[in-house]
């Protein structure tokens, strides 16, 4: 029986072609500081797991969300550990994509044919730390309404689109129940989603060039 | 680069590629590891050290100490030394803009500026080491991000150090490697040493200036996330805030023993009228705002007063809680664990709570109390006009507990030392009886010392 299902299913699906594809590609050797890319992306998974399970309970208005995350903490069967797999979460993606880069620099594997793979890079590690950004004011404690006031106050001393900005950012001249929004509107759905589509494209690339050696001294 | 190059480059990655290893299982065998590995990790970050509790956001409280999260402190304290920068330091946007645009642009542009197809390290060596000045820069930076510029005695040097390590050091090591790579030609050696040297000096000017740095003051605020926490936290708030004029329990209809406002009349603010008629946020707006007029001062620290709005909330909850019957009260703990037969008390289990709600509103700094402070069990023991007769180890006439009976002290003429105490409700027996046992068996202060001089808990009487 399971035969026939997977008979069909390969029919129509093709996992031998998955395989060879994806799976039974030939790469040259590799080493540990290989891990860090596909971690990052691990961690962004779970990020996202962990985030969905967060905006059951979440509410973003100034009166509600620091007692929400407080029921999260409390109320919740496991809150505290879904809540603390996030928080300590975005902070080891942060760690990780950076270690990330510099192994890439470091190895100079940003070189032809890749130098496309990296100018995504950045763009993947600009949405990281603007994901650690929004995500920070969304407990509406102390500590993140007063960052964040700092944080959207430094964007504002830009020459000419300073004051603009701060105001789109903020949504208004001052930290309110409109930043709030606009912070996990931001949070949960258009840099994720920023994010997804350009890990897309990074691995597409990835795959299509293969990972680069460790250098030797003829490289 | 040209074609050949191209070519040669693939075909070198062909031959590396062929002497390799499979996707499937080789590669993704370890990044499964590694993902595994910092699962692992987040779980046991997320059970053993958890997320630390902070307060509800305070529009109001300006003295609040903005902190970034850690990954940006870097960016924090490198605005804050270029702020230390004369003339161009003045120019802001050079910092928070220009600079950190530049550097991303750089970053991001690094594959169409080292446009060579070298990799292995050695044939890199400028760019590698600009890179690692560039990282260890940013974990110093991080390291004495709590680090203020200007000490407290107002010295800089604090601030000039961590200047030279931020930004002297590194601008120099810079300067000096493109020379050293452009006009001297000098060799990979000399390089890798410039760079080593470069990090250590600014390794040892991070040592410094951490050596130099004030203790931190920092404190940890305390919150109060259960309800019951934030009922007592509430109740300890309102008795050292609000007690003086209201009374412990919110009774008071005339004011006593408060300058300036003797034998007021006031709505005892446990009564319907009151609890009623003022909703949780008008509750909130008295409390920040006062009475101005009738004499009640503001507590909100936008209007001058001490109390944050958590602070505030946590007494509108206690007051709901305690006097309003629409509100049914969770079961509170003790104020103390209560003493069985002969025990003695100790200052920390159960002096200190007692003192905390019925007597630090008067007998703390600023209030007037015949400079009688007790916010510490030094204090209690060493303060005030009459501290030589106040608290005598064994003494049942000692005057506090005279005093807290509501006596009058008359000294030997017959002149009044020390009147009548304000607080128009005596104190329950069960406090009282506490503070004599205290008195009497020599003032304790922690619970091993009181359990040294307690009988040993009677025997079980044989059945
Ligand atoms: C210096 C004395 C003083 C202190 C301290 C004080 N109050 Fe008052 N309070 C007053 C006076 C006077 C009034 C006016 C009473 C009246 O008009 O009936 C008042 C009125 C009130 C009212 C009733 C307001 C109304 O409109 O009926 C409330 C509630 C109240 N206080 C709460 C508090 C709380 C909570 C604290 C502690 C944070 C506090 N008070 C501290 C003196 C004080
Ligand atoms: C409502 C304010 C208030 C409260 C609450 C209060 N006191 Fe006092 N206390 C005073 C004032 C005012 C004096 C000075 C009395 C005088 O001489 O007129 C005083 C004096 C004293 C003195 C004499 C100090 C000296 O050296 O002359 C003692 C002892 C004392 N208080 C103990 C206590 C204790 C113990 C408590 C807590 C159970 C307490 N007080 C609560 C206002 C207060
Ligand atoms: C969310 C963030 C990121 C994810 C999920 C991600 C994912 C990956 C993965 C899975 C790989 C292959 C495995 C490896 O070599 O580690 C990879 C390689 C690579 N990444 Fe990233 N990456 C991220 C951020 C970055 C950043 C910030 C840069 C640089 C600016 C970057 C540049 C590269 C380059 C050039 C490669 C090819 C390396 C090689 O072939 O050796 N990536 N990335």
């Amino acid at each position: 029986m399971w035969n026939n299902i997977y008979n069909w299913l390969d029919e129509r699906v093709g996992f031998n072609d998955l395989y060879a594809n994806l799976l039974d590609r030939p790469e040259p050797k590799t080493s540990w500081w290989n891990t860090l890319g596909s971690a990052s992306m691990f961690l962004f998974v779970l990020q996202g797991l962990t985030g969905i399970f967060l905006t059951v309970y979440y509410t973003p208005s100034p009166d509600h969300a620091y007692d929400s995350v407080q029921y999260i903490m409390e109320g919740v069967a496991f809150g505290w550990l879904i809540r603390g797999i996030h928080h300590w979460g975005a902070t080891l993606m942060v760690l990780v994509v950076f270690i990330h880069m510099l192994r890439v620099f470091f190895t100079a594997s940003f070189k032809y044919p890749r130098e496309l793979t990296w100018l995504i890079g950045i763009g993947l590690l600009l949405t990281t730390l603007g994901m650690g950004f929004t995500g920070y004011l969304l407990p509406w404690n102390q500590k993140a309404f007063w960052a964040t006031t700092v944080g959207t106050q430094i964007a504002g001393t830009v020459p000419f689109i300073g004051e603009f900005t701060l105001k789109a950012l903020r949504g208004g001249p001052d930290l309110s129940a409109l930043t709030l929004q606009r912070f996990f509107s931001a949070h949960i759905w258009m840099i994720p989603g920023i994010l997804a589509a350009l890990i897309g494209v990074h691995l597409f690339l990835i795959m299509k060039h293969g990972e680069s050696h460790w250098p030797k001294k003829d490289d | 680069m040209n074609d050949e190059t191209k070519k040669q480059i693939n075909e070198k990655y062909e031959r590396e590629v062929s002497k390799g290893e499979k996707f499937w299982p080789d590669t993704i065998y370890r990044d499964l590891v590694m993902s595994l590995g910092i699962f692992l990790l987040l779980i046991l970050l997320a059970t053993f050290i958890g997320i630390p509790a902070e307060p509800k956001a305070d529009p109001s409280d300006t003295s609040y100490v903005p902190r970034p999260e850690w990954y940006f402190l870097f960016l924090f304290k490198f605005l804050a030394l270029y702020g230390q920068i004369p003339v161009l330091g003045k120019i802001e946007w050079i910092a928070t803009a220009l600079i950190p645009g530049v550097a991303v642009g750089i970053l991001a542009l690094i594959p169409f500026i080292e446009k060579n197809s070298h990799r292995y390290y050695g044939k890199r060596i400028l760019s590698i080491s600009i890179m690692t000045i560039m990282v260890v820069g940013i974990v110093l930076l991080t390291m004495v991000s709590e680090v203020p510029t200007v000490a407290e005695d107002g010295s800089k040097l604090i601030g000039i150090l961590q200047t030279i390590m931020g930004i002297a050091i590194p601008l120099a090591a810079y300067i000096l490697l493109f020379l050293m790579s452009f006009v001297f030609k000098s060799s990979t050696r000399t390089m890798i040493w410039t760079t080593v040297i470069s990090a250590l000096a600014m390794i040892a000017f991070t040592g410094a200036t951490l050596a130099l740095a004030p203790e931190s003051t920092h404190e940890e605020a305390e919150v109060a996330t259960t309800l019951v926490d934030q009922i007592l936290a509430g109740q300890d708030l309102y008795s050292v805030h609000c007690a003086e004029c209201h009374g412990d329990d919110g009774s008071v209809a005339v004011i006593q023993g408060v300058e300036g406002l003797e034998g007021e009349k006031i709505t005892p603010i446990n009564s319907r009228d009151v609890l009623y008629t003022i909703t949780d946020s008008a509750m909130g707006e008295v409390i920040a705002y006062g009475r101005p007029n009738a004499g009640m001062p503001p507590f909100g620290k936008t209007y001058g007063g001490e109390l944050t709005k958590g602070e505030m909330d946590y007494i509108t909850i206690f007051m709901r809680y305690m006097w309003d019957d629409r509100f049914e009260a969770p079961v509170i703990p003790e104020l103390f664990p209560p003493l069985a037969d002969g025990e003695v008390p100790s200052y920390d289990v159960h002096l200190q709570p007692i003192v905390k709600r019925y007597c630090i509103s008067c007998h703390r700094a600023g209030k007037e109390n015949n400079n009688y402070l007790m916010t510490s069990y030094d204090e209690i023991l060493k303060t005030g006009d009459n501290a030589a007769n106040n608290i005598i180890p064994g003494d049942a006439n000692s005057y506090l507990l005279q005093v807290i009976q509501r006596h009058e002290i008359t000294d030997a003429n017959g002149e009044v030392i020390i009147g009548v105490m304000p607080p128009s409700n005596a104190l329950k027996p069960n406090i009282m009886d506490v503070f004599t046992r205290w008195i009497m068996n020599g003032m304790p202060q922690t619970a091993e010392e009181a359990a040294k001089i307690s009988p040993p808990p009677a025997a079980t009487p044989a059945p």
